[in-house]
């Protein structure tokens, strides 16, 4: 089976879960209590997509303003980049429109955008209408989905999605009868909204 | 599933963690050195900032990541230097890194290297019209080649971006998993991926394989990094081609010895693959890539009171020709031309020649060598310039002939130091361990004319003469020193395997009270010393001595037990 690595970014203002985000996919668990990112992280998982391995490189950017001239060695080469919101918090969606334009102008032209609606979980105090993100994403060609990294809510989908959207390689993947001798998936199965 | 699925350890376990401690293992720390109208040279920042480094160590820092001259130096200049740390520093124990390294890779105990990126350009803005500012990595790692890649990656990023920059470098780092040799690792930095392969003691001793030159990659794909450690020693060696046999041999012998260098870089380089050349053997003598006369060993090292010491210094200051005048070798290297030709060999010249500022290049030395030159070989690797052979490949080749070299030299050193051993059925439960026979340069000697170099390198020459010097020369002491080490711990690691192995149980039976606790006292200290050690044991031993121990405590009476219990 073609294992392919696939450099995954991602961005957000500070604050929204950008961290939490990976930490559900990557090991399955949630902190309330995370530090703030200094500078990035880096962390890998690989899942199985049809008769393709992908291993994502995730790139867990900071939100903060002072390392804000540093994300473009985080988006540079990245197949994918997924931005972050807090659905409870109105600016960090402006803060996100920003960071589309960015990659507009600066990032790779090919670049797969996820907009992830995170903290789902709070929507007594939602800011943010599902709708009015939902239509911005369509706009842009971007894939879109709520998270809740607290719940384990469309964590794995949003990965999925973007493994869906990248595009294939010719002669990559070889017999796919052979695939399935390696195993199951390694994500673990999705979890049910609350 | 991928088993390197996951990488570093995720925040909230890692804040439990003593601070830095990734960091650690890879750096001393990062600081960037500028220049300031009031101070001169000074530090601006350093990470991690409570950085345990005396006054003196800072001031070296300082006055060595800056090239002695910087006038030639317009753009980036990348070099290396190393300094002596300063006494009383708290020595590191016997770790496993160097247990398990091979030697010529081994964490440095009184030294740290400097790896420096340094940038000089054109600035209106500041007063002095120019731009001067140096990053410099400090470890007590002798990866050259990883530090300076790592370099080139953080350090133009660094001079537009600041403090955040260096920040996110060091907190990236710190998640980098520890030099473990054998391993292959993934060092993430700056939405790049390294890859590296730590050797290990265990590598067959084979040149490495030919390294790819390292391109900067734009795409996610990991950056393999060939080596560590390794120069284009090609590069560095090509103007002394046809003297390679003495270089060889003034560094297996740690001769005093000065390369003067057109700029830093050269300097270093050369200094360093000068230093590399007799791998697998470490070179014990001090060195310094890139010396300065404002190094606080500047005195020290020039006195003409005393012969000149046993070191090896990269200088590029031509002050230093009248300063190391009487030294016995020293190297001046030209700018070097390479276009397609042969680039321009340096020669021979006598000590006496070495006066004027303006000294053309050569080698102004009245030593003669032991080992007749290799021709046959320097032939072939000039055929290799004209062919246009990658210097890739030619420094292979070169790495491969000095590595057979030295080993011609130093296999019958191995195979000596070997029959010194005690037999194994020496080794009994209730003796202490038989010791190790001594050395004997002249029983050595005599070996040499049925299991010599002669059986494994076609060199002709004074074979016997040079083992002679040798024996007197730094390298010999830190190789005997290394290898007795060793064998005196795999003396103690068979002892306690066999002490396991004895019924040890029956022999207390007819025991007193006072032989047993002996006993327990003696193993005692011996498992502590196997800790302290890093002993390699059989996997059990340990265990059940320990478990002997505690049963034989437990057999005796309260007070007794009260007292051996006592940590």
């Amino acid at each position: 089976m073609a294992l392919r690595e696939l450099k995954v970014c991602l961005l957000g203002d500070t604050g929204v879960g950008k961290s939490s985000i990976v930490c559900r996919f990557v090991e399955d668990n949630f902190d309330p209590n995370i530090n703030p990112t200094i500078g990035a992280s880096f962390m890998t998982k690989t899942v199985q997509y049809q008769n393709e391995l992908h291993k994502f490189l995730i790139w867990d950017t900071a939100g903060q303003e002072r390392f804000r001239a540093l994300a473009p060695m985080y988006y540079r080469g990245s197949a994918a980049a997924i931005i972050v919101y807090d659905i409870t918090k109105e600016e960090t969606f402006q803060t996100l429109k920003n960071w589309v334009k960015e990659l507009r102008q600066h990032g790779p032209p090919e670049i797969v955008v996820a907009i992830a609606g995170n903290k789902c979980d709070l929507s007594d105090a939602r800011e943010v209408p599902e709708k009015d993100a939902k239509d911005y994403a369509d706009s842009i060609h971007a894939i879109f989905v709520e998270t809740s990294a607290k719940n384990a809510i469309n964590i794995d989908e949003v990965f999925t999605e973007i493994s869906k959207r990248i595009p294939v390689v010719d002669g990559a993947g070889g017999s796919s009868a052979r695939s399935f001798k390696l195993g199951r998936q390694t994500s673990e199965s999705r979890r049910t909204c609350c | 599933m991928d088993p390197s699925d996951g990488f570093g350890s995720p925040r909230h376990e890692a804040t439990a963690d003593p601070a830095w401690a990734s960091f650690c293992s890879w750096l001393e720390c990062v600081c960037v050195v500028t220049f300031d109208l009031e101070l001169g040279q000074a530090i601006e920042l350093i990470y991690p900032q409570d950085v345990k480094l005396t006054e003196k160590e800072k001031t070296s820092i300082c006055y060595l990541s800056f090239p002695d001259s910087y006038s030639g130096c317009l753009g980036d200049t990348k070099f290396t230097f190393r300094l002596r740390q300063s006494v009383g520093r708290r020595s590191s124990r016997e770790d496993v890194y160097n247990r398990d390294a091979p030697v010529t890779l081994q964490k440095e105990t009184a030294h740290f290297f400097g790896y420096v990126y340094f940038r000089q350009v054109k600035d209106v803005s500041v007063k002095r019209g120019y731009f001067q500012k140096s990053l410099v990595l400090v470890s007590k790692l002798p990866y050259t080649h990883l530090f300076h890649s790592l370099l080139q990656i953080i350090a133009p990023e660094y001079f537009e971006k600041l403090e955040p920059c260096l920040e996110t470098v060091c907190n990236e780092i710190d998640q980098w998993p520890a030099p473990t040799p054998g391993q292959m690792l993934t060092l993430p930095v700056l939405g790049v991926i390294l890859q590296v392969r730590i050797p290990s003691k265990t590598d067959k001793p084979a040149g490495s394989p030919v390294r790819q030159t390292l391109k900067e990659s734009l795409v996610p794909a990991p950056m393999l990094l060939q080596t560590i450690h390794e120069l284009d020693m090609f590069k560095c060696f090509q103007s002394v081609l046809f003297h390679l046999q003495m270089m060889w041999e003034l560094m297996l012998l740690g001769e005093p010895l000065v390369v003067m260098a057109p700029s830093p870089t050269v300097c270093s380089e050369t200094i360093l693959a000068l230093v590399s050349s007799i791998s697998p053997l470490k070179f014990c003598c001090d060195f310094r890539p890139y010396f300065t006369i404002h190094d606080s060993e500047f005195r020290e090292y020039t006195t003409r009171t005393q012969a000149p010491p046993n070191v090896v210094l990269g200088v590029t200051n031509p002050f230093f020709i009248k300063t190391f005048q009487n030294w016995p070798h020293v190297v001046r290297l030209g700018d070097i031309r390479m276009a397609g030709d042969l680039p321009k060999q340096v020669k021979v010249k006598k000590l006496s020649k070495l006066k004027t500022l303006d000294t053309k290049p050569g080698i102004y030395t009245s030593y003669k060598s032991f080992l007749h030159k290799d021709k046959i070989f320097v032939k072939r690797l000039l055929k290799g310039i004209q062919r246009k052979r990658p210097s890739e490949v030619q420094s292979a080749i070169l790495r491969r002939h000095l590595l057979e070299l030295t080993q011609s030299f130093i296999i019958p050193l191995e195979r000596y130091m070997a029959s010194l051993m005690p037999l194994q059925r020496s080794v009994t439960p209730w003796k202490t361990p038989p010791q190790i026979r001594p050395f004997n340069q002249d029983e050595f000697l005599s070996t040499l004319d049925h299991a010599g170099p002669q059986l494994t390198s076609l060199l002709r020459g004074d074979w016997m003469g040079l083992y002679r010097k040798f024996f007197r020369s730094p390298n010999f002491d830190g190789w005997y020193r290394q290898r007795h080490k060793e064998m005196t711990q795999k003396l103690e690691s068979l002892h306690l395997e066999v002490i396991c192995d004895a019924d040890l149980l029956g022999w207390t039976k007819d025991k007193s009270e006072v032989e047993i606790v002996d006993l327990i006292l003696k193993l005692k200290e011996k498992l502590i010393k196997a800790g302290q050690q890093q002993l390699q044991v059989k996997d059990g031993v340990l265990d059940k001595l320990n478990t002997f121990i505690n049963s034989m405590i437990s057999s005796l009476p309260q007070d007794q037990q009260a007292l051996l219990n006592t940590p």
